[in-house]
């Protein structure tokens, strides 16, 4: 089982709708997938259409296998399952750690109702915290969007600052550019300049577009409603890129 | 939570379930309508598939394969055209019908129409929360809706409702193939190389051979169409075995008939075997051409391609005079009047024949038992392979004394022992086997018209097989002590004797 996180300390550059079309996309290419959605805004859960649960309220919510799969939901496509957003992660390392083990009761638990994921993706709250930093330790990799801005290049090199202090592994972190406009030269340039930097920085882009906005009205991944379109073709490269990266 | 398989009775369909829901404002259902198109149900000629609670149907070039028995609905594109499991193209259909036989051709059942259609019970936020696929089939003028819902995970409780709903709309639980197929007036073919035989244990021993000598001679005949058409090479093994225990009950049961009669029938089924002998070693050769491939070095692969050929082209030959045999006349004269002779005709008796069945086939088992155990304990290193033949040949006899005394005993029991006996079996088998080859390799090549050049090639060729062949020959060889040894124990013994140690 390999975990993806997709996560950046600086809000609106497109984490929600990167975690909901990886996740999707993960599922399409046949691997039982679970997006695990930790921003307490719930985002992922509205794009899916999935209400919270009751039950995710309690606070030992992690250390409760039961509770931990009864909250689970199916999305509307094949081999996609949900976790709707928990505003207590307060075991969540320990969650990660157990869902790697084999021999744990949650990993036997999921086996036993048919749900043995062969990927989880995280959407991450935001910000640098003790849930972030349990998500550093745990992922296999780290998928951190990076809107082409001089403030966005800032929070990108905190990261890997904040990443060189703590010891945690630099090459778990895959930058990309997110809601590029071709047409900007600025966009190009700091593209550019971020791949000379930053040795894992992907190749792939996600274009800024109006059919990823509209994800909020469909409440769908915008692979799964216009599948055509130059942005779902562009999350569909940068997901095949992550699946080369992380090695299946 | 398990799908819910069903059919809907006449006159029910999706929209009757929607003015259920009206009442309910939690939930919304939506349909969408698939086409109506052309289908084929396919199975094998024994009905691996609707055996196994499963419908395989062809539409187009895609298959879809629907489990009766979980709810399962898996697809795949057919691709070209397949008759084998291994000419298939890798998919979920394929992977699904693994257990499925490998040498058993896919053949049409029935031709129909069908539709699918799927539904979704909606949330008040578009949510699907439980998914009912419908399959209408149109056949004639009879139709069938087969429903199978689905349940999405946490979900649990709208799945339980739909349920409810369709029970409520008369809904009736589907686990059977067979009764799909009466509703629809589709009449598969109820074929069994082995059929369930019914025998009295008091019943004299000559009414009961009559019994299993009539129902194998059936099952002979229904193979007849499959080996003329040539589907499969299974249709001549059945064939072929089941005219192999017909005489096997003619030779091991004796006195039961007259002798002169019984002599007379033996010689007339060895005669209309002989005729297939051929055909069958030639099909064995062809289905085992990977085996002999890999056998081989590659510089003797050429040899080999050439003799393949020469196999091909004689199996052509051979097949075509097994079909003029079961075209002409005098066989079918002849096949009527075993049938008749079966049937109640004219069969005389011998000094055995009114000794209850029972008794009569326990005492030939122990007999064969105790002899196959007095030569397989005799075999040591240094035991000519004329006495391993033996035991193998006393063996087969025990087995088909076995099988047939399963209507008559405890089944559970005989099997059990069947099964012990298999594994020697199987291992004698396989040492016959490749002794035989090696012979027949060398007569084949004698009786062939070859060019120099093309004739050293698959002398070449021959000679690598034979050199492994004798090596697998000598390894199985090796193994009869160890198989026996198994076969040989304490529990076996005394099963033996438990089921077969009759008080007179």
């Amino acid at each position: 089982m390999k975990i993806v996180a997709c996560y950046s300390n600086k809000g609106g550059v497109g984490k929600t709708a990167t975690s909901v079309n990886l996740a999707y996309a993960c599922a399409m290419s046949g691997k039982q997938t679970l997006l695990c959605d930790m921003d307490p805004q719930g985002a992922s859960g509205f794009y899916f259409r999935v209400k919270p649960s009751r039950k995710l309220k309690k606070q030992a919510f992690f250390k409760d296998v039961d509770c931990f799969t009864g909250a689970i939901r199916a999305s509307d496509y094949d081999n996609l399952d949900l976790l709707p957003a928990n505003m207590s992660y307060r075991d969540f390392d320990i969650f990660l750690s157990r869902m790697k083990n084999r021999r744990s009761r949650l990993k036997k638990a999921l086996k036993a109702v048919g749900n043995e994921y062969d990927v989880i993706i995280l959407d991450c709250p935001p910000n640098i915290s003790l849930l972030s930093e349990n998500v550093f330790k745990v992922a296999d990799k780290i998928v951190v969007p990076v809107i082409p801005t001089t403030l966005s290049e800032r929070t990108l090199e905190q990261l890997y600052n904040f990443f060189n202090n703590n010891k945690y592994q630099k090459k778990k972190l895959l930058p990309f550019i997110s809601m590029m406009q071709k047409r900007k030269n600025l966009h190009k340039e700091t593209r550019l300049r971020l791949q000379k930097k930053y040795k894992n920085f992907l190749d792939n882009s996600i274009p800024f577009s109006t059919d990823i906005e509209k994800m909020g009205v469909n409440r769908a991944p915008v692979l799964a409603y216009a599948r055509s379109s130059p942005a779902a073709k562009a999350y569909e490269k940068l997901w095949s890129a992550i699946q080369d990266k992380v090695k299946f | 939570m398990e799908p819910f398989v069903f059919t809907l009775p006449p006159g029910k369909n999706l929209k009757k379930l929607r003015r259920h829901l009206d009442n309910d404002t939690l939930y919304d259902l939506v349909v969408k309508k698939g086409e109506l198109v052309d289908c084929s149900i396919l199975d094998t000629f024994d009905n691996e598939i609707r055996l196994s609670k499963r419908i395989l149907l062809l539409t187009g070039q895609a298959l879809l394969l629907i489990n009766l028995a979980n709810g399962r609905i898996i697809e795949q594109q057919s691709g070209s055209t397949w008759s084998f499991l291994s000419e298939l193209e890798d998919g979920p259909v394929a992977g699904s019908l693994k257990g499925v036989s490998r040498l058993r051709a896919f053949m049409v059942v029935s031709r129909l129409k069908i539709r699918r259609d799927m539904g979704l019970i909606l949330d008040d936020e578009g949510k699907t929360r439980a998914r009912l696929h419908i399959v209408s089939f149109f056949r004639k003028k009879r139709s069938l809706q087969l429903g199978i819902t689905q349940s999405l995970r946490g979900y649990e409780r709208a799945h339980a409702d739909l349920k409810s709903w369709l029970m409520k709309m008369g809904a009736n639980l589907c686990r059977d193939v067979g009764e799909m197929y009466s509703r629809l007036g589709v009449k598969p073919k109820n074929y069994s190389a082995k059929p369930d035989i019914f025998l009295a244990s008091e019943d004299p021993i000559k009414e009961s051979a009559t019994t299993i000598i009539r129902t194998y001679i059936n099952v002979s005949r229904q193979n007849e169409t499959g080996v003329v058409a040539d589907y499969d090479t299974e249709f001549l093994h059945d064939y072929r075995v089941s005219f192999r225990k017909v005489r096997s009950v003619l030779s091991l049961f004796k006195g039961v008939y007259g002798a002169e009669q019984t002599a007379q029938l033996k010689q007339e089924f060895a005669d209309l075997m002989k005729q297939t002998n051929r055909l069958r070693d030639l099909d064995v050769y062809l289905l085992g051409r990977e085996d002999y491939f890999q056998m081989v070095p590659e510089s003797s692969h050429e040899g080999l391609g050439i003799l393949f050929d020469a196999i091909s082209k004689e199996r052509v030959n051979e097949h075509k005079k097994v079909c003029k045999m079961i075209e002409r006349k005098s066989y079918r004269r002849q096949i009527d009047e075993w049938v008749d002779l079966y049937a109640g005709g004219n069969l005389t008796s011998g000094p055995n024949a009114m000794k209850s069945s029972n008794q009569y086939v326990a005492g030939l088992i122990l007999k064969r038992y105790r002899k196959v155990c007095r030569i397989a304990r005799g075999i040591d290193e240094t035991t000519t392979d004329e006495v391993v033949h033996e035991l193998r040949i006393h063996c087969k006899k025990l087995r088909y004394l076995m099988e047939f005394s399963l209507p008559l005993f405890s089944k559970k029991k005989v099997k059990v022992l069947i099964r012990a006996l298999k594994v020697l079996q199987d291992n004698l088998g396989r040492f016959n086997d490749y002794s035989v080859q090696q012979v027949s390799l060398g007569v084949f090549m004698s009786g062939q018209s070859m060019s120099g050049k093309k004739s050293l090639k698959v002398a070449e060729s021959i000679g690598a097989l034979t050199a492994m062949l004798y090596q697998l020959q000598y390894r199985e060889r090796n193994l009869v002590m160890e198989n026996f040894a198994h076969f040989d124990s304490e529990r076996i013994h005394a099963s033996f004797i438990e089921l077969f140690q009759l008080e007179e």
